[in-house]
């Protein structure tokens, strides 16, 4: 059999680290073979895939022992551009790898430095284009894009060099449902219609693992397991490093296909091997609007806003948040929720119509007095961190609010302490990972005790346990007090962990009520791009076994097919 | 407001990037060849038309502006400070102590430096508006192995031509003192001045090396990006409580560099991300041999555009050469003579 990738016994430390970021590595991957490879954030993926196309350790330093060849060449002794001609690399975020001032530009870029003549340039940018949709996109400048477009155009810069190994770090990380869908299959068409190898590291299991031969799981720089997708899924999980998707736990529970990855298939699974029976569980009430009885916090009346030269982000918004309330704002990209977030803050003021916060007409009061009110967290953490280690990033806002020193340290101890940091108090900020910065970002914001905090996609690129980590913090500020907003696409989280969900679609509100009356209404769901978490699309399939359509938790919905299945059983 | 280069398909943007960097290079002599101020204001009329029939005219004109202030000084430093002797003298600035001579020469001079200077910054102004900057990069880069040697000589046949009038125009007693033979003065300019166009378009062809090119490129496509990474800073700053417009000078310092830091920080990574991005698709396979999907090429325009330069300049030089150069002071001192 012919091979594509090897590694043998390969193991790198990075210059001045103190642990190997792999450890004896061995593996093979034969031609136009499509692997996952998973596990949490900072087990080695990463530095795995630099092993491949050279930027291990040709660019990156550090110790490399044993040998990674692909196709023949051994990559210690390649350079990175000869590589790059037989590895296409795509990485998590697709605004950092594009470097040119148009699309066109930017897919010939690779065609222009291996050498390729003019008139086939121009046929691979077109090829390529097609193949990623982005047809007419070509003289649209990179930066301006969507993340989709983004990543899409990313993957087709990476397709016109015609490389024969294709690996992808994350390369849905940064998306939302919508574009994720896209760029999963463009990546397997590309793939597929090639017939080349496939190199995916990604989390989101449920949608990756129906599309893979093989998967690998790495923990602490070592492969902990590979096989099959089937091998792999029968293994069961692994605390920490591998959680299988929903469906596919569940179908091990009852004993089904392990390859079952929707819930429609699971359902049809079941019900064929014995007609389902039907429950009334009686505790589970369908989710109730309620009066709430608190006090109105933020109160946004009819408020339009458009920018420069473009459509109307916001058109006529009215929402009143109650103190203490955890509040899901949802809709897709370009919806308008983080305009509308920026209106709460004042770092936009409306065209027409009012914003008030905490009794204060947010028009007439500057952004940095509001913030004694509010914290905002942004999305990328490196924007709004102002210091060079963690002291003094969490000092800053108390010194901008002239907060007496004395209270410095206790405040900044109480913040960590929420967001169980306190092991990296004296740190460097250089040395945080991203999970670390996300939420120390959120605690330099804590220091100032705000009653509201917003936090804009807190989860971007992280782990499911960073991801898990993150919203228990947020639940844990809103059972203290907090006003929680939360910006946010992972409807699967805000369901299980907020109360009111908060829908924007093209500007306007498109749904304002409880999460769980959300996530039953198939109609809003599909017309927002809002992925049903597993759970819920499998609660409404049972729902005429008398399943409540709200179910979110896991072992809820287990206990309801445990209780259908023996009931069942038993007839 | 920044000089950026605006997307459009007027009359300048269709012409190639070349034609429009040796129109700049062009403008740049003529305004050191041309000293009326008629003329000069006649050319920058002419080049301000095509301008303002190729970009917003509105943007060029708020650009324009400010500019006005600073070349007016420039004019009246001529003023002040041209006052030759045989200069024809009008009036004291400072009347009482009789300081600062005027005369009609620091005028008219004045008046010329204002539209020679206005004429060299419209042009750079235009170039910029309409030429992708990756083009221009581009313009300046070594991007062929050899030119071939057709258009190494027609190159240098066409601009030695150029030489030898520029020389016949300008430097008439150094030719005449190099030889009493016609003949003989003719060949040796001749071949001076095939070898001087000869080593210029060695020179010029060479251009930089692909990588700097490159560097150039990348370095245009950034600016966008990381002005709209320092938007997003200032905005999480003032999220985070921090006045960024404080009212105090002191604090207005220390905000500024608390705003560096996070953009200082936002580039670094910038960079870090460009490197990683381009040796991983290649960059460094071999630069030498690297091809481009842009191409330069003359359209008829550019020719006939370059010909007008040419044609100007040779222009300009004849009139210095028949001592016509400079026909409004000659005119208004010969009518103060008469009616003295």
């Amino acid at each position: 059999m012919e091979y594509d990738v090897e590694f043998h016994g390969v193991s790198f430390r990075y210059a001045g680290a103190q642990k190997d970021a792999l450890s004896k590595i061995d593996l093979k991957i034969p031609t136009g073979e499509i692997v996952l490879v998973t596990g949490p954030a900072g087990s080695g993926k990463t530095t795995f895939c630099s092993c491949i196309n050279g930027l291990v350790p040709h660019y990156h330093e550090g110790e490399l022992s044993g040998e990674v060849i692909v196709r023949s060449y051994h990559t210690r002794r390649a350079r990175i551009g000869g590589l790059a001609s037989l590895v296409g690399m795509v990485f998590q975020d697709p605004e950092s790898q594009l470097v040119t001032s148009s699309v066109a530009d930017e897919v010939a870029f690779g065609p222009e430095n291996l050498g390729v003549p003019r008139a086939e340039i121009n046929q691979r940018v077109s090829q390529a284009l097609s193949s990623t949709r982005l047809l007419g996109f070509e003289d649209r400048e990179p930066h301006n894009l969507s993340g989709g477009e983004q990543q899409a155009c990313a993957i087709a810069a990476t397709y016109a060099m015609h490389p024969e190994v294709y690996v992808m770090d994350e390369p849905l990380a940064n998306l939302d449902p919508a574009g994720r869908r896209q760029v999963l299959q463009v990546l397997i068409d590309v793939a597929k219609g090639r017939q080349k190898t496939l190199i995916i590291v990604e989390h989101s299991l449920e949608e990756v693992l129906p599309l893979v031969n093989r998967v690998l799981v790495m923990d602490s720089g070592q492969i902990v397991r590979d096989g099959t997708v089937d091998e792999v899924l029968a293994a069961g999980d692994i605390p920490r490093v591998f959680t299988r998707p929903a469906i596919v736990r569940l179908a091990d529970k009852f004993g089904l296909d392990l390859k079952t990855f929707s819930a429609e298939k699971l359902y049809a699974d079941l019900n064929a091997r014995k007609p389902l029976g039907k429950i009334s569980p009686d505790e589970d009430k369908p989710p109730q609007r309620s009066a709430n009885a608190s006090m109105p916090i933020i109160e946004i009346r009819d408020v339009h806003y458009s920018y420069k030269n473009q459509t109307s982000a916001l058109r006529g918004v009215s929402l009143t948040v109650h103190a203490g309330e955890l509040v899901a704002i949802l809709g897709r990209n370009g919806s308008g929720k983080t305009t509308l977030a920026r209106h709460i803050i004042g770092l936009l003021q409306p065209e027409r119509g009012k914003v008030s916060v905490a009794g204060r007409d947010v028009a007439s009061t500057p952004t940095h007095e509001l913030t004694q009110e509010i914290g905002f967290c942004f999305q990328n953490p490196n924007h709004q961190l102002v210091a060079f280690n963690v002291r003094d990033e969490m000092t800053f806002g108390l010194k901008a609010h002239n907060i007496d020193a004395s209270e410095f340290d206790q405040r900044v101890q109480r913040a960590l302490e929420l967001v169980d940091l306190l092991d990296v108090a004296e740190a460097e900020i250089f040395d945080l990972g991203k999970g670390q910065k996300q939420r120390l970002a959120l605690a330099s914001v804590l220091t100032l005790e705000p009653k509201i905090l917003i936090i804009d996609e807190p989860t971007t690129g992280q782990d499911p346990e960073m991801t898990r980590e993150i919203f228990d913090i947020l639940k844990h500020l809103n059972q203290l007090g907090t006003t929680v907003l939360m910006i946010t696409h992972r409807v699967d989280y805000a369901a299980a962990y907020a109360s009111r969900a908060v829908v924007l679609n093209q500007g306007q509100i498109a749904f304002d009520g409880p999460i769980l009356e959300l996530i039953s209404n198939m109609e809003i769901m599909q017309a927002n791009s809002l992925d049903l978490p597993d759970i819920t699309k499998l609660a409404l399939q049972l729902h005429k076994h008398g399943v409540p359509p709200w179910t979110i938790q896991y072992e809820k919905l287990e206990g309801y097919l445990t209780q259908l299945v023996d009931g069942s059983h038993g007839d | 407001m920044a000089i950026e280069y605006q997307k459009g398909n007027a009359f300048l943007h269709r012409l190639d990037a070349r034609t429009k960097l040796l129109l700049f290079v062009g403008m740049t002599v003529l305004a050191i060849v041309v000293v009326d101020p008629i003329l000069m204001g006649l050319i920058f009329a002419g080049l301000y038309y095509v301008g303002a029939h190729s970009v917003d005219r509105k943007l060029l004109n708020s650009n324009l502006r400010i500019l006005i202030v600073i070349f007016l000084t420039f004019s009246l430093f001529q003023i002040i400070f041209f006052t030759s002797k045989d200069s024809h003298f009008l009036f004291y600035l400072i009347p009482f102590k009789n300081w600062i001579p005027v005369t009609v020469q620091g005028l008219v001079r004045g008046a010329a430096v204002f539209f020679r200077f206005f004429s060299v910054v419209l042009a750079v102004h235009l170039m910029l508006y309409t030429t992708p900057p990756v083009d221009l990069a581009l313009t300046i880069t070594k991007r062929e192995q050899s030119r071939g040697l057709s258009a190494e000589l027609t190159s240098t046949l066409i601009l030695g031509l150029i030489l030898f009038v520029i020389a016949h125009l300008t430097k008439v007693e150094e030719i005449q003192a190099l030889s009493s033979d016609v003949r003989i003065r003719t060949l040796i300019v001749l071949v001076a001045s095939f070898v001087l166009a000869y080593v210029i378009q060695k020179i010029i062809g060479h251009g930089l090396p692909p990588e700097m090119g490159m560097a150039l490129t990348l370095g245009f496509a950034t600016v966008g990006l990381l002005s709209k990474q320092t938007e997003i800073i200032t905005d999480a700053q003032k999220a985070r409580g921090y006045d960024v417009k404080p009212k105090n000078l002191i604090r207005r310092v220390q905000v500024l560099t608390a705003l560096l830091l996070p953009i200082f920080l936002a580039t670094l990574e910038r960079s870090q991300d460009i490197s990683v991005a381009i040796l991983s698709r290649g960059f460094d396979y071999n630069i030498a041999e690297r091809t481009y999907r842009r191409q330069l090429k003359f359209q008829t325009t550019d020719y006939i555009v370059l010909t007008l330069i040419v044609l100007l300049l040779f222009a300009g030089m004849y009139l210095n050469y028949l001592n016509l150069g400079n026909p409004t002071e000659q005119f208004i001192l010969s009518l103060l003579n008469n009616s003295a």
